[in-house]
């Protein structure tokens, strides 16, 4: 699972992990009953403070996106669809204040602004398209020659 | 129980320069606190009366619920300490530098300190002399920490090194609080770091406590509010709005900082001054500091 921290943000570290675990269980990427890396792992590895990790694991164990039982790793929890989809909801509706924010002090009217907004929508089905996006790595890793 | 208490601690030198005036509070076991101040905010002068090298003039200071400087001894072997401007003896090796820190500590951990030798790549029979700055606060680093010490006290640790140092003094401290919860102070300018490890910040300004605080809540209940000169409003009036804390003064936009959310800090200025072009947002620890030290002296 890929995190990164930016320690210049003016978010706090342990909602920077929150954020972005939570869109990797939304979007897919680690499924129900993935173990998560353990506090210790996750802290060395980042070289943030092991207590801004466990922060961030019991919030998420608190909002259920996570579980714990007894003896086992942490793990990703399962969400029935409903519930996912809700998610999903969630955290594309908080990255898109920004944008309507800024709409609003650009004068834009609404129909234009949601126009935009489709217009983004579609090109993003297109480049998802099987062959659309010919400047993905190599994943062998072997580009470098 | 804390581990480190400073009560009203005064400290002047000599020549009557104030360092430190009346100074209060305490850390806890398993705390982890950056110490952030602009140079010469008194920041040095408080590790050296923690670790008992300077007596308070008044107050009072406790480690382990022990006076530093009467129960000198039993303070130290607890204590790991890295000064700013470390000078190890030069004609001696690094082994033996080492070996004069084991002898003293009864807690030493040798496979501790032959992993960390290995991982910062110290030579046992390099002359400290030859050592660069780096690897030099790599050894004062090994001999802080390889008798577990209980409280951790680094005064800037980080000056000086490079960033891959930085990085490797960061996951030392990282690994020591994941296996033993040592209690770290450290002072640092180095604002990602604090970031990174703090999870409180004490911030000092000409010897006074300025600003106490949990990270976290520093970076969620704070908040930077720009104000174009366009608005019609002034300084004085700015420091008048609720949860306003200080003001800066500059050419584009007076600078204010909130000790409140941004949303809540717009709500506050329309109300008090209906500045509508004002830009309210969260503020990075940097950017904090720069705030409200800066504008100050």
């Amino acid at each position: 699972m890929l995190i990164v921290v930016d320690p210049h943000s003016g978010v706090p570290v342990y909602r920077q992990l929150m954020d972005q675990i939570r869109l990797h269980v939304a979007s897919g990427l680690v499924g129900p009953g993935d173990e998560l890396p353990s506090t210790r792992t996750l802290s060395a590895q980042l070289g943030v403070n092991p207590m801004t990790v466990s922060k961030a694991y019991g919030l998420l164990e608190r909002e259920q996106v996570l579980e714990r039982r007894p003896g086992r790793p942490l793990t990703v929890a399962t969400r029935d669809d409903a519930h996912g989809r809700e998610d999903r909801r969630a955290l594309l509706r908080e990255s898109l204040v920004a944008p309507a924010t800024l709409a609003r002090q650009l004068g834009l009217a609404r129909a234009d602004a949601l126009d935009l907004f489709a217009s983004l929508l579609a090109d993003d089905a297109e480049s998802e398209k099987p062959g659309a996006s010919p400047d993905r790595a190599d994943p062998s890793g072997e580009d470098e020659r | 129980m804390s581990v480190l208490e400073f009560y009203e601690v005064h400290r002047a030198y000599r020549k009557g320069a104030d360092v430190l005036h009346g100074l209060t509070f305490s850390v806890e076991r398993g705390q982890v606190v950056g110490l952030l101040g602009r140079n010469g905010a008194g920041k040095t002068t408080l590790l050296r009366v923690a670790m008992g090298m300077l007596a308070p003039q008044h107050g009072r200071v406790r480690v382990f619920d022990l006076d530093p400087r009467a129960q000198a001894v039993e303070v130290k072997r607890r204590i790991g300490y890295v000064a700013e401007d470390q000078a190890l003896p030069a004609f001696l090796t690094v082994g033996e530098v080492v070996d004069l820190h084991r002898a003293l500590y009864p807690t030493w951990d040798q496979a501790l300190a032959g992993e960390l030798a290995e991982r910062f790549g110290l030579e046992r029979r390099e002359k400290i002399g030859r050592l660069s700055r780096g690897q030099a606060r790599q050894v004062a680093l090994l001999c802080a920490v390889s008798h577990r010490p209980e409280l951790l006290l680094l005064d800037e640790p980080a000056g000086g090194l490079d960033p891959v140092a930085r990085r490797e003094f960061l996951e030392t401290a990282i690994r020591l609080l994941n296996e033993a919860g040592t209690t770290i102070v450290f002072s640092s300018h180095y604002m990602s770091d604090v970031e990174r490890l703090a999870e409180r910040v004490v911030m000092i300004h000409e010897g006074r406590l300025f600003l106490d605080s949990d990270l976290d809540s520093l970076r969620e209940s704070f908040s930077l509010v720009l104000v174009p000169p366009g608005e019609g409003v002034d300084r004085r009036r700015l420091l008048l709005v609720d949860g306003c804390i200080g003001v800066r003064e500059r050419e584009d936009a007076l600078h204010a900082v909130f000790r409140l959310p941004p949303e809540r800090a717009r709500a506050a200025l329309d109300q008090a001054l209906g500045a509508r072009g004002a830009n309210c947002r969260t503020i990075a620890l940097e950017e904090m500091f720069i705030e409200l030290v800066g504008g100050r002296s």
